[in-house]
Formats: C-alpha cells, sequence, structure tokens
C-alpha cells in the first residue's frame, strides 16, 4: 500500500507526473508535426509528380508534334498528297506513320474530310469527327488532343501540309498505352492508369497497378471523374492518395495518378516509432532518476526520523551522524547536538530525582526502586533482604539551637558514615529530614541486627563540628524480606512502625514484629472513625478532681478525653491521641477538648461552681501560634476568665522544639493562662529549660507517686522534685495517688495537690458534679481520710469500672 | 513591288487595242467584308467569249531576299514565266497546284529555262528548301486583268463592250474562295466603278503546335 502522504512517494509522484507530461506533450508535438509535415511531404510529392506527368504529356505531344511536321514538310509525301490519289495517299501515311510509331495517320482536307485513313484504308472522303482540333490547327498553325477514335483512345497530332501554303492537314494518332503509362510511372514515380469512358461505363484500359488493384480504382471512376482532383482510396494493401488528371478537352479520358500513402509515411513511422523509444526509455530514466533523487532526500530523513525515535525512546547512546554538507547534514548535526544535550540534561534531572542533594546519597524514590529490584532479586536467590529505617534522636534540638549549618553538618556527617558501612548490595538513602533508610541483603535476621547494632556505635561517636562534639543517637527499625512483607510499600511501612516502637521504648532498635501492625492498622482506619466522632458527638470529657492537700478542698479537676466508640466501646487515649498527633488531626481535637472544657467551665460557674480546669495540650499544639488566640476567643466567648483554664504540657513535649514552645507558652501566660508541667521526671528535660518555663504548677509523674509509700529512694526523688518545684515557685501535684498511704506521705512532704483514683477516677461532668456535691458539701476534705467512696458517689463508681481500668494518660 | 506591273501596263495595252474598236475603262473597287481597301487585289474579266490565248508573252518572278518578288501576279494563259535567281543561294521553285505541276531543281542565277502556264488558274508556288518562301500567280484566261492600288483600286482599261465574268482574288485565298460574278460593260460608259467586296482569310502562319 502506497503511503501518497510519504513525502518520498509525492516526490517520485511529483517528478515523474511532470516528466511524463513534458515526454506525452513533446512527443505528441513532434509527432504531429512530423505526421503533418509527411503528408505535406507526400502532397508535394505528389505534386512534383503530377507535374512531371503533365510535362512529360506535353514534351511527348510536343515531340509527335514535331515529328508529325516533319512527316508534313517531307516533299516527297507532298508530292504525293497533290497527286491527289487517294491509294497512293493512304500508303504514304502508312509509310510516314511506321516512322515514327503512329497508330494512324489521317489526312484531312481543307473542307475537313477525311481523304485517307490508314486505320481505314478505301473509305469514302468523309467529315473528321473531332474537327475542333482541325480548328484549332488551323488558327495556331497546329493542335494535339487526346481523345476518342475508332474507340479507341488516342493522343492525337494535327499539323498541316503546305505547300507552301495550307493545303491539308495530317492527323497522327500515338496509343494512350501500357508503354506510356510505364514511362510515365518511371519519370513520376505515381502508379499510373489511364481509363475511358464509354456509354456511362468506365473501363480502365492501361495500368501500371497490379491486375488485383484495378477492380478498386475502377469502381472508384464514376464517382470521382464527376470531380477531378485528389482523393484518398483504402485499397486493399493500404491507403493510397489518388488524382485524376482530365487528358483532352472533354472528361471522359482520364489519367489516375497515385501512390501508397505507407510508402510515403514509412520514413514518418520509423521516425514516430524511434520518439516513442526514446521518449519510453528517457521516462523510464527520468523516473529511474526522480526515485533515486527522493530516496537520496528521504533516506536521510527516515534515518533521522528513526534517530529522533530512539532519543524519544530514551535511548542516547548512538550518534546522529549523516555526512552530508546540506541542509540535512546540519539538521543531522543539530539532531546530534539535541541528544547529547538531552542526555545530559536528563542525567542531571535523573541525579536531581534520585538524589538527595545534601548527602549525595540516593533519595527516597531511587530508595524505592532499589527496594523493588532489591525484592525481585531477593525473590530468586531466596535470600532475605532486611529494610531499615531510621532516624536521629535530638536532631531536632541540634537543628534549631545550633542553626541549619550546623543540622546539615549532621546529616552530611551520618551520611558519610552510613555510606562506608553500606555493604556491597546494599544501599543507603536519605528518605528526608533526619529520615534514613537502609537495605541490606541478608541471610540471617541476626546479622541484620548485628548491622543495626554496628550502625548505632556509629552513630554514637559524637560528630564533632568546628571543635565541638555533637551527640546523636538513631533509632532503628527493621523490616525482613519476605517475612515482614511482600512489597515495598509494606515492608517500608513496617520498618517505619518497628523504627517509631524503637523509639519509644529506647532500645535503639526494633525488629517489626505483627502486633505492632494492628495498632498500626487500627489508626488508618481511626483516622475516618475519628473525624466522625469529633463530628457525631462521641467524645467525652471526664473529669478528675485535684484535692488541696493542706485544705482537702477541690478546687480544680483534669479534663481527660474519652471515646465512646460505637462498636468498639470506650477508646482509649493512648489508641488513637498518638496517631492524631501523627496526622495533624490532634489540632481538631485539641480545639474540641477546649471548647468542652470552656464551655463545662461556663456550665459550673452558671451553677455557683467555680473550678479550675487542666486541659493536656500536645506537643504539636505548641507549634501551632495560632493557640493563644483561639484561646483568647474561646474564653471571651463563654465569658470565662483565663485563670479558671490551666493548660497542661508533657516535659518531652517542649523539648521537640524548645524554642518555639516557649514563645507560645509565654505568649498563653500573658494571656492569664495557668501552665502545668506534666509528667515530670519521664523526660530529659534541662533544668534551664524548666526554668525559663512560664509554668506555674509542676505534676510528677504517676510513675514515682503510685509507688512511693515505703519507697525511700521513690520518697527521696519525690521529695526533693517537689523541693525543686516550690523553689522554682511552683506548686506541686502528684498524679496516680492510689491510696491513702501515699495521699499521707504526699501531704507530709509538702505536696499541695494530689489526684488520683484514692480520691476518685475521671467521671463525667453530672457524676463529677453529683460527687463534688455529695463527697465534699462545701467542696472541703476535712480531714486526711480515707477517700473511700460516698454513698452517693459509689454507684458513679460502678458505672465505670472499665475507666477505672484503664489508667489515665498524661 | 508595284513598279513592274505598272511598267508592264503599255504591253498590255497594246495587244488588246487592234482587237476592239469599242472598249470602256471599268475602276474596281476592292474592299473587305468591313469596307477595308483592299490593296494588291488581282481583278480580271473573262469574256464569255473566249478570248486568244496569249502567244509568246513571258513573265518574270525574281527571287531576291529569299523572297519571290512580286509576290502576287496574274499572267493570261500561255505565258512563259522565267524565275530568275536573284540570291546568292539556290533555290527549287516548285508547284502542286492543279493548273501547273512543277518542281525547278536547285538552281542559281538565271540560268533556268522558262516555265510555260498554259492553263488558267491559280498556282502556289513555294521554295522546296526555304518554306517561307510563298508566291501566287494566277493564270487567266484573260488579256483584262489588274492588282489594286494601295487605295484598292483596279484599273480594267478599255474594255470592249460585251459579257464578262468580273473574278476577284486576293492572297492567301483559295481558288474556291475566289468571288466571281457576271459583268456587262457597255462602251459608252466613261469612268464606270464597279466595287467588289472580299473575304480574304489570314495565311496561316507556320506551324506551331500548342500544347494538348
Amino acid at each position: 500500500m502506497i503511503n501518497f502522504r510519504s513525502l518520498r512517494v509525492r516526490m517520485v509522484v511529483f517528478l515523474v507526473a511532470l516528466l511524463g507530461l513534458v515526454q506525452i506533450t513533446e512527443f505528441a508535438l513532434t509527432n504531429s508535426a512530423s505526421y503533418s509535415e509527411a503528408r505535406g511531404k507526400i502532397e508535394d510529392e505528389f505534386s512534383v509528380g503530377e507535374r512531371v506527368f503533365a510535362r512529360v504529356l506535353r514534351q511527348n505531344s510536343e515531340r509527335l508534334s514535331q515529328a508529325a511536321g516533319v512527316l508534313a514538310a517531307d516533299f516527297a509525301f507532298r508530292e504525293a498528297v497533290a497527286t491527289g490519289d487517294t491509294g497512293t495517299l493512304e500508303s504514304a501515311l502508312e509509310n510516314q506513320g511506321a516512322r515514327i510509331n503512329a497508330k494512324a495517320v489521317l489526312y484531312i482536307d481543307l473542307k475537313g474530310q477525311v481523304i485517307a485513313d490508314t486505320l481505314g484504308p478505301g473509305a469514302a472522303p468523309h467529315p473528321f469527327e473531332l474537327p475542333q482540333l482541325i480548328a484549332q490547327a488551323r488558327t495556331q498553325g497546329g493542335a494535339s488532343t487526346i481523345d476518342l477514335l475508332h474507340h479507341q483512345a488516342l493522343q492525337l497530332i494535327a499539323v498541316p501540309v503546305k505547300a507552301p501554303v495550307t493545303i491539308g492537314w495530317i492527323v497522327v494518332c500515338f496509343p494512350l498505352d501500357l508503354v506510356l503509362a510505364q514511362d510515365l510511372k518511371q519519370l513520376t514515380g505515381l502508379d499510373v492508369s489511364f481509363a475511358r469512358e464509354s456509354g456511362g461505363q468506365w473501363h480502365l484500359f492501361a495500368t501500371t497497378l497490379p491486375a488485383t488493384a484495378d477492380a478498386a480504382v475502377q469502381s472508384l471512376l464514376p464517382d470521382y471523374a464527376q470531380a477531378l482532383g485528389t482523393r484518398a482510396l483504402q485499397m486493399p494493401d493500404g491507403q493510397q492518395q489518388l488524382r485524376l488528371v482530365q487528358l483532352g478537352s472533354q472528361a471522359h479520358i482520364v489519367a489516375v495518378l497515385q501512390r501508397p500513402i505507407a510508402s510515403a509515411m514509412a520514413g514518418f513511422r520509423t521516425l514516430r516509432n524511434t520518439l516513442l523509444v526514446l521518449g519510453f526509455l528517457s521516462l523510464a530514466f527520468s523516473i529511474a532518476g526522480s526515485v533515486m533523487i527522493a530516496l537520496s532526500i528521504t533516506r536521510p530523513i527516515e534515518r533521522l526520523l528513526a534517530a529522533v525515535k530512539r532519543i524519544r525512546g530514551g535511548d542516547y547512546a548512538q550518534r546522529v551522524e549523516i555526512a552530508r554538507n546540506d541542509e540535512i547534514g546540519a539538521l543531522a548535526n543539530g539532531l546530534d547536538h539535541m541528544r547529547t544535550g538531552i542526555a545530559e540534561r536528563e542525567q542531571r534531572i535523573l541525579k536531581l530525582a534520585y538524589e538527595d542533594p545534601l548527602t549525595q546519597l540516593p533519595n527516597r524514590s531511587q530508595f524505592a526502586q532499589a527496594l523493588e529490584q532489591g525484592i525481585v532479586r531477593a525473590r530468586q536467590s531466596r535470600e532475605l533482604l532486611a529494610i531499615m529505617v531510621m532516624d536521629l534522636d535530638r536532631f531536632k534540638y541540634v537543628n534549631d539551637s545550633l542553626g541549619h549549618g550546623v543540622g546539615d553538618h549532621v546529616l552530611r556527617e551520618v551520611g558519610a558514615r552510613l555510606r562506608r558501612m553500606q555493604g556491597e548490595s546494599g544501599c543507603v538513602a536519605r528518605l528526608g529530614g533526619d529520615e534514613f533508610a537502609l537495605l541490606v541483603p541478608a541471610s540471617t535476621i541476626d546479622s541484620v541486627i548485628a548491622v543495626a547494632k554496628r550502625i548505632i556505635a556509629a552513630l554514637e561517636i559524637p560528630i564533632v563540628y568546628e571543635g565541638q562534639p555533637l551527640d546523636v543517637g538513631t533509632s532503628i527499625g527493621i523490616a525482613m524480606f519476605p517475612t515482614h512483607g511482600e512489597n515495598s510499600e509494606t515492608l517500608v511501612r513496617n520498618a517505619d512502625i518497628a523504627m517509631y516502637v524503637a523509639k519509644r521504648s529506647r532500645t535503639g532498635w526494633a525488629v517489626y514484629e505483627k502486633n505492632y501492625d494492628t495498632s498500626q492498622q487500627e489508626h488508618l482506619s481511626l483516622l475516618g472513625e475519628l473525624r466522625h466522632a469529633v463530628e457525631h458527638n462521641e467524645l467525652r470529657l471526664h473529669y478528675q478532681p485535684k484535692v488541696d492537700l493542706t485544705s482537702a478542698t477541690v478546687s480544680a479537676c483534669e479534663a481527660l478525653l474519652r471515646w465512646d466508640h460505637p462498636r468498639r466501646g470506650v477508646v482509649p487515649p493512648a489508641a488513637f491521641i498518638p496517631f492524631a498527633e501523627h496526622t495533624g488531626y490532634i489540632k481538631v481535637l485539641t480545639r474540641w477538648v477546649l471548647e468542652e472544657a470552656v464551655r463545662q467551665i461556663a456550665q459550673w460557674r452558671g451553677e455557683g461552681m467555680e473550678l479550675q480546669v487542666s486541659v493536656n495540650i500536645s506537643a504539636r499544639d505548641l507549634l501551632n501560634r495560632d493557640l493563644p488566640d483561639m484561646i483568647g476567643a474561646l474564653l471571651a466567648e463563654h465569658r470565662v476568665p483565663a485563670s479558671l483554664l490551666c493548660l497542661e504540657i508533657t516535659e518531652s513535649g517542649f523539648m521537640e522544639d524548645p524554642a518555639n514552645a516557649i514563645t507560645v507558652l509565654e505568649q498563653l501566660a500573658k494571656v492569664g493562662l495557668q501552665l502545668s508541667i506534666d509528667d515530670y521526671g519521664t523526660g530529659y528535660s534541662s533544668l534551664s529549660y524548666l526554668m525559663r518555663l512560664p509554668a506555674k504548677e509542676m505534676k510528677i509523674d504517676r510513675s514515682f507517686v503510685s509507688r512511693v509509700s515505703g519507697n525511700a529512694s521513690l520518697t527521696s526523688i519525690v521529695s526533693s522534685t517537689i523541693e525543686l518545684g516550690h523553689r522554682l515557685g511552683m506548686k506541686v501535684v502528684a498524679e496516680g495517688v492510689e491510696d491513702s498511704a501515699g495521699y499521707a506521705l504526699l501531704r507530709d512532704l509538702g505536696c499541695d495537690t494530689a489526684q488520683g483514683y484514692y480520691m476518685s477516677p475521671p467521671l463525667p461532668p453530672a457524676d463529677f458534679t453529683a460527687w463534688m456535691k455529695g463527697r465534699l458539701p462545701g467542696n472541703r476534705v476535712t480531714d486526711p481520710m480515707p477517700p473511700g467512696p460516698s454513698p452517693r458517689s459509689a454507684p458513679a463508681q460502678s458505672v465505670y469500672p472499665a475507666v477505672a481500668a484503664v489508667p489515665c494518660r498524661k | 513591288m508595284n513598279d513592274r506591273p505598272t511598267m508592264l501596263w503599255p504591253a498590255v495595252a497594246l495587244v488588246c487595242l487592234p482587237g476592239w474598236a469599242l472598249a470602256a475603262d471599268l475602276s474596281v473597287r476592292v474592299q473587305s467584308a468591313a469596307g477595308i481597301p483592299l490593296e494588291d487585289a488581282i481583278v480580271y474579266a473573262v469574256p464569255n467569249v473566249p478570248a486568244r490565248a496569249a502567244q509568246g508573252a513571258k513573265y518574270v518572278i525574281d527571287q531576291i531576299n529569299r523572297t519571290f518578288v512580286p509576290r502576287v501576279n496574274v499572267v493570261q494563259s500561255g505565258t512563259a514565266v522565267s524565275f530568275p535567281n536573284s540570291d546568292n543561294i539556290r533555290h527549287s521553285v516548285y508547284s502542286f497546284s492543279p493548273a501547273k505541276k512543277f518542281a525547278l531543281k536547285l538552281y542559281a542565277g538565271r540560268l533556268t529555262d522558262p516555265v510555260l502556264f498554259d492553263r488558267s488558274g491559280l498556282v502556289v508556288l513555294g521554295c522546296n528548301i526555304h518554306d517561307v518562301m510563298v508566291a501566287w500567280l494566277m493564270v487567266v484566261d484573260t488579256p483584262y486583268f489588274a492588282h489594286s492600288d494601295r487605295v484598292g483600286i483596279a484599273l480594267l482599261a478599255r474594255l470592249p463592250s460585251g459579257d464578262y465574268t468580273l473574278h476577284t482574288w486576293h492572297a492567301p485565298m483559295t481558288e474556291d474562295q475566289e468571288r466571281s460574278e457576271p459583268l456587262h460593260v457597255d462602251a459608252g460608259a466613261a469612268g464606270v466603278t464597279h466595287t467588289v467586296h472580299i473575304d480574304v482569310p489570314v495565311d496561316p502562319t507556320p506551324v506551331s503546335v500548342p500544347p494538348p
């Protein structure tokens, strides 16, 4: 199938059509010119032949006239004529006629009487049948004609007999015969036929034509004789050109001159055939030439096209090379430059896309690819493949306190150390931030753990920056292929989970276990459900009273978040708060909690119960610079004094980003909010930060308080912590007070406030109100009495056995 | 050309006079059919009573510059005509006319014998070797004959009274074409003029055959 859109085909078709047109036109013109020339030549030749014919006839006639003249002038002949003896005369005529090969000779006297006739000897004198011949001879001194005499077509010559004046006429008759016709044919080159008419019938009586042609010519004569001139005649052996020439004064004797056109056209045919052959040859050459030209143009274009296709397909290896000095060569050269340019740029883009510019380690994308490949390889070789995900402990602190330059230096150094430890087939990548990942081909999980330990050890060596040692540790999560996942996504996620476990457990490393994943899986579905919970009011705030140890009164409580899940029942905060923090949803939760708490404060105030409510604030919340304004607006909306709202922040909360946290906390303090340091003693909080915090309260972690009675070292920690808090100007709250011994001890140690199941578990607002009213009318604990359930609060406690079993978070 | 015949007039007259006491002159005006006067026509009157033939009469037709001189002649029968040759070439005079057939072999000078013309009739003379030479000799049986002059008048003098046949001829008419008419001459009438109209054919020019 020819594609007419193809440049080559279009060029070839155009050139061939053009050349073909030219050839055809040229042939047509030449053919027509040579044809008309040939026809003209035939006409010319024919005319020449005809003129020659006429001239020969005339000359013949003149020659005969002269011969007749000589005859008539012969004295003896005249003498014989003068004798008046017919016999003598006839014999003389016959004798003279024989001398000049005459067919017949007649003597006619001045009266026009035939006196003697060699064809009819002895006849009586009778008038001459052709008096006009004599009349013409009389006026012109002689005459000749061609006419019928004695039923024969004859050339007749009449000359006077003079003695010395004209005394009579002799008429000499010569035949029109084959001899004459052949003579004429020889001289004119035309076929000559003589024909005569008698009684309406034409008869061809002498002809040079072959016998077969006679009939054809003869059949034409009746029509043709009507109009003398040139005619064409189709003869059995081809077309002939004919001309009828009248002989004599009357039209009953004609000469037919003819020649075959074919023979005259033979030269033309040869020329035409030569032209045709030449035309076809030159057309063939033109076609071949145009195809070659088209190919010479389109072939390099096709090569260029192929090169473009290669480049499009990402194959930059092959050079685009067409050694030509024309535009195509230049185009090929340009394309080659483009090829190298694209290749370089692609290399650069790939580097940008797959390499971390800071550490020059592969980035997350390349790690994903390497992981995919590693999985394929491991699957084939049935080996294990370990994926380690790690991040740096305290990196944020370094970055924030010492600047990004130092952070970058740390990352570069960590990258360098990891690279040094990278095995032959392994891969080290920086996933982003302070998060790194390693791919370790391994035979056993123990060897992987060994690698993890070596990494931890390597990173424990302080990184020196401008002479200062920086201490960064790491937590590594390990997931194994195929044990912990078949695909890269699962493996990375599981390693990530393991890393969080390691971080939380401060073990340095953790190998993924299935049960890590369940909580993680729950988290995923939790997000949607949590959103649903907020929107459908499934969240509740429970309140746990804070008992003033000196006065035994309750002037404050802590709001604790509960989720009454329609299917799961009560979901503990530990199951969704870390997740909410992780996803950023904590912001919504915090706002909800704050709104609910402020609303509750306002409600209690309306009921005449002025209580300070503590709300736990996530470390993430402290990064939210809008928080102070939002709280201010809430308080204003519910007309609640800021002093009734207390925000509890864990040590680790602000240690992640102390500078920012302190800024926000200071703003909150400025508004008049109470700030409390939660879970004190569990983190790594620096005392200098503690000093700088605008907090008015410190809560000792339950891990110290719940077992404090009877434990000397815990007692001294608690005692000195209380001392520290008081020295820093803060009130000290003990959490997790579970028995009367503890309660008494804390009061003795000078602790300001106690909170715990010993007094009350967290209660829903209504129960909390009831507890307040029933347990302590006037809000007062009169004595360090065992805080057993009051008659009215007992049902409340028994209603929430599950709640009581769940340790309060934060 | 007319000199010689005029010179002969006295001789003829002398011959005629003794036989006729009463005579009249007749002027014949010769004209063509169109009325144009014809010169050198021969007019002669033949009396119904036969006249005596001329005896011993002589006549000369010379050949000068390949021309018979004179070209047109009339003699009474019985006249001997001599054909001297004044050219320095030879001539061969002949006649095939029925009135007198003769042929003089090639000759030069004046050495030939005269030819006697004893029968009346027109004799056409030619030269056998010079076809262009032609002369006419009218032989008449009467002494009364004359040539018309430049104005076409031929004078037949002293015609005795009587009946005649008047013949008028002009070259190159044939004998048959000669005009003849009866004529009565009355001696008393003086200065009679008779007018004759004749049709003179043109002498055919030398042979030349036109193309067919």
